[in-house]
């Protein structure tokens, strides 16, 4: 660790200048630096030596173990099941829903916008709790409609659970994607005799290529890495992302949960290169040109996809109705009364764990905003020698799966001298690093927006870096910031999969507090606490919105989506 | 721009105040495996007896409690240990885990409830049981089972639900007793013999030991291997539920209190372990469990009393000595 940093400051040593900004600003790079490779490379480190090391030699043994244990290894195996297929379903149903919102003159689009995004602001797992209700083994529609023994848990929840968990994500590449790339070629094939569906199978879908594969590279890396909805609604099946979860925390074989960590990162940071990689390029072929006018769809055209945005809408808006509903019955599915007895928390945190969840995310945003937003000015701005490694560091969180983090943060901080493990820090920082992916990207997209002449100004009227950051760089990104701060809060919220195993006797969180009354039976009131934080999140919204009259509003941020 | 950052730092400031564990009051951090909704009726108790302790707390299942305090035992976050299997406890004790401590009032409870050396003091008792949906029961037009042996019956497939018992304390002394009748202590196979065959009728092996019923009670189970206290609870709650105790013996288990190595609040601890046998935690025990520890409590009104039910005389050191071995076994033949 030591000689790392070493030569980070080495080769950040300033070549001329004025010395004192220069100075400032390598201090503050080494200062991320640190941060970053201090709380992200050294847990993953502690997870590839627990996972190699047997009595300090190196060995495989652990790995061998692995496959040699033909419960533990399906994990691997069912993992790629379900990610591929809930990455084939939600890339093709997130194409056509941005083909309809981009290409379609139908009716509406603001309103299916917003549906299809509201499962990002909810808890990850209110997709699995729906499913549980409507298509559980006592489920409203298997048990007492349709009267059947079959149910949802498995492969099958998992798949549709994932797949409308990453939607959103899906679309809002896609989305992105398919506004960026000119119609004007379409309508060329359709003028030269090409029928709709040639127009749509040679021209449409290549022209949106790196989106597809962009989108589909996010969700198999969203869906390998998801911790809560297979949690919940696995049942006997097993993913790598639960296997570690059970190894570790149910029968205490950390280096059984460090092998499967390490090979459950190879599959998400090759879907994160993937991503990285393919959108890179895709960005470089989205130019400002003007976008043309969209013709009128057709008449079946528009019914069609009219239809079908009301058909996927209505399933999200199901899930949202049933947990909510869910929520009040008194006991689902025999006594149909509506009450509020599940929001009597039968849990150890309770309220007092949405308050201490609440204000984590106000100091988790601020905290996330600030750095977020100096390591973008640093890399975009500054530009010391070494940014390059920075940036690289910056956004290498959005490969590390969360319960991999999570197992890192155990294996790397539960020492006596690490005074912050076991309190709300250890959690703070954690939210802050596993999102720093997103949050930096978004900063620094905001500051290439920054006139550099505006800096050159103040900087030629003799104004310090510093003076420059908080007088010019800093107003300006105000926007940004705030956000950055809503992201990071949303997130802080919501996050499960890295806290769940950082959670004590002390710190109890509410997102937390759904997986286990779900674990305790108690699915009324599972419904209820996800209920209430949706609540929280959009007022929070709300207030946020009010106080800025408009001005910070969030669209932007998900357009950032990596 | 300069007042945004003063309410900016003096907003982070307000706030880490809340971080700052309270000053002002000595804490103590406990792990319990008692279920949460009993947890929480005692501890509204604790803390009107003990009000001058900020009492941290969390609920985890037997298995991953003991799982937790291997993980931190370089850096224990807890004080002490209340209600926990006995058979983990036994675990524990060889493996320098645990300090022994008396607390005020042991000479109340029987010798057969707590250990010689001062290791740990037992609470209560609870056996296994079956809750039956009586609903789905009949629905489905079945009998109602009254032993391990009917629950191995075929029109059973798929609709009983038992405890994993590689994390459940309940799961363990279910399997543990099964293997003790059928004369495991002996070196018989017939156990094993006997769990393959409720295998077969098995739909899930779940974490924790009160789920079973609470899934039962749900409708998503017909059958589910749990404990008594979870009964009463959900036939309080208004699920259509019946309770039996399985006809071979009930195997049961004790839940004890202990004091941890290196605990870093040993005054509290040692004072909630006082509380924790005290007269008024005994009789809030006694509004939930089967059977307190401490003589001439009555137990709860909506199950049957102690004294009528056939339990299973278990042999709680062949159950912590064998347990690697059995878990090992077990997972091997039922985990697929």
């Amino acid at each position: 660790m030591a000689n790392k940093s070493e030569s980070f400051a080495v080769s950040t040593t300033p070549p001329t200048g004025i010395i004192s900004d220069r100075q400032i600003v390598i201090l503050v790079s080494l200062l991320i630096g640190f941060i970053l490779f201090f709380f992200m490379l050294f847990p993953l480190y502690s997870i590839l030596k627990m996972s190699f090391l047997k009595n300090g030699h190196f060995s495989l043994a652990s790995y061998y173990k692995y496959f040699r244990t033909p419960r533990i290894a399906r994990s691997l195996h069912h993992s790629f099941y379900v990610a591929i297929i809930s990455m084939i379903v939600t890339t093709i149903l997130a194409f056509f829903f941005a083909y309809a919102l981009t290409r379609t003159t139908i009716k509406g689009k603001n309103i299916f916008y917003t549906i299809i995004m509201m499962p990002l602001i909810s808890p990850p797992i209110i997709q699995a709790l729906a499913l549980i209700l409507l298509f559980g083994r006592n489920g409203l529609i298997t048990a007492h409609l349709l009267k059947t023994d079959w149910s949802i848990y498995g492969a099958w929840g998992i798949i549709i659970s994932e797949i409308f968990y990453c939607l959103p994500h899906a679309l809002v590449i896609l989305y992105t994607t398919l506004s960026a790339v000119d119609t004007r070629i379409d309508e060329a094939a359709e003028s030269l005799g090409a029928n709709a569906f040639q127009v749509f199978w040679k021209v449409t879908v290549p022209s949106a290529k790196y989106g597809l594969v962009s989108a589909a590279a996010l969700v198999f890396n969203l869906t390998i890495t998801d911790f809560g909805n297979p949690i919940v609604i696995g049942g006997n099946y097993n993913v790598l992302a639960t296997e570690i979860y059970s190894q570790v925390i149910g029968l205490q074989k950390f280096d059984m949960g460090a092998t499967i960590s390490v090979i459950l990162l190879i599959p998400s940071v090759a879907a994160f290169l993937v991503n990285y990689y393919i959108s890179k390029k895709s960005f470089s072929l989205i130019s400002g040109q003007a976008r043309p006018f969209l013709r009128p769809s057709r008449m079946w055209k528009k019914i069609g996809f009219t239809g079908y945005c009301i058909l996927i809408s209505a399933c999200i808006i199901l899930i949202y109705v049933t947990v909510v509903f869910g929520s009040f019955v008194k006991v689902w599915p025999y006594d149909w009364r509506l009450s509020f007895t599940h929001y009597n928390f039968p849990s150890i945190g309770g309220y007092a764990s949405l308050w201490t969840s609440f204000w984590i995310a106000i100091v988790v945003g601020i905290i996330g905003a600030s750095l977020t937003l100096v390591s973008g000015y640093i890399v975009e701005k500054a530009k010391p020698k070494g940014s390059q490694l920075l940036y690289l560091l910056s956004v290498m969180p959005a490969a590390i799966p969360g319960t991999v983090m999570g197992l890192g943060y155990i294996l790397a901080f539960n020492r006596p001298y690490y005074i912050f493990y076991g309190t709300p820090w250890i959690i703070i920082i954690n939210v802050v690093i596993c999102n720093y992916t997103l949050g930096m990207l978004s900063s620094i997209t905001n500051l290439k927006q920054i006139d550099k002449s505006m800096e050159e100004a103040a900087t030629s009227l003799g104004a310090s870096i510093i003076t420059t950051f908080t007088r010019v760089v800093f107003p300006l990104s105000k926007v940004a910031f705030m956000q950055t701060f809503i992201y990071y809060f949303m997130r802080s919220m919501v996050t499960i999969s890295a806290v769940i195993f950082l959670v004590s006797a002390t710190v109890h969180l509410a997102a937390i507090e759904i997986i286990y009354l779900d674990m305790d039976g108690r699915m009324g009131s599972a419904n209820a606490m996800a209920t209430v934080i949706m609540v929280i999140v959009l007022s929070f919204l709300g207030v946020v919105r009010f106080i800025g009259k408009k001005k910070f509003s969030s669209p932007q941020m998900q357009q950032s989506s990596v | 721009m300069k007042r945004f950052f003063i309410i900016f730092i003096a907003l982070i400031l307000t706030l880490s105040i809340g971080i700052v564990p309270a000053f002002a009051k000595k804490k103590l951090v406990v792990y319990t495996s008692l279920e949460t909704d009993e947890a929480i009726e005692y501890m509204k108790i604790a803390k009107k007896d003990l009000p001058d302790i900020d009492i941290k707390w969390i609920r985890l299942s037997t298995g991953e409690l003991g799982a937790r305090m291997l993980a931190e035992r370089n850096n224990p976050q807890a004080d002490c240990i209340w209600g926990w299997a006995v058979t983990n406890m036994e675990q524990f004790i060889p493996k320098g885990l645990l300090v022994p401590y008396k607390p005020k009032g042991l000479e109340r409870i029987p010798a057969r409830f707590k250990d010689p050396k001062g290791y740990w003091v037992a609470i209560d008792l609870y056996a296994a049981a079956f809750v039956i949906n009586t609903k789905e029961l009949a629905k489905r037009k079945l009998p109602m089972p009254h032993s391990w042996a009917d629950l191995t019956k075929p029109v059973y497939k798929g609709l009983v639900i038992m405890p994993n018992p590689a994390s459940s304390g309940t799961g363990y002394l279910q399997v543990s007793s099964i293997l003790q009748m059928f004369g495991a202590k002996e070196g018989k196979e017939d156990g094993w013999e006997f769990l393959k065959k409720l295998d077969k009728n098995i739909g899930q092996y779940i974490k924790s030991g009160s789920k079973p019923a609470k899934l039962t009670a749900a409708g998503e189970y017909v059958i589910g291997c749990s404990f008594a206290f979870v009964y009463s609870q959900l036939k309080k709650r208004g699920f259509p539920v019946a309770l039996q105790f399985p006809a071979e013996g009930a195997g049961y288990e004790l839940e004890a209190n202990a004091l941890l190595k290196g605990a870093k609040h040993p005054k509290e601890a040692k004072r909630f372990l006082d509380w924790a046998i005290s007269d008024n935690a005994m009789r809030a025990y006694s509004k939930f469990k089967l059977g307190v520890t401490l003589p001439g409590i009555p137990g709860p009104k909506d199950l049957p009393p102690l004294s009528s039910i056939k339990l299973y005389p278990m042999d709680f050191k062949w159950s912590a000595a064998h347990r690697d071995q059995i878990l090992e076994k077990w997972q091997k033949l039922f985990l697929k």
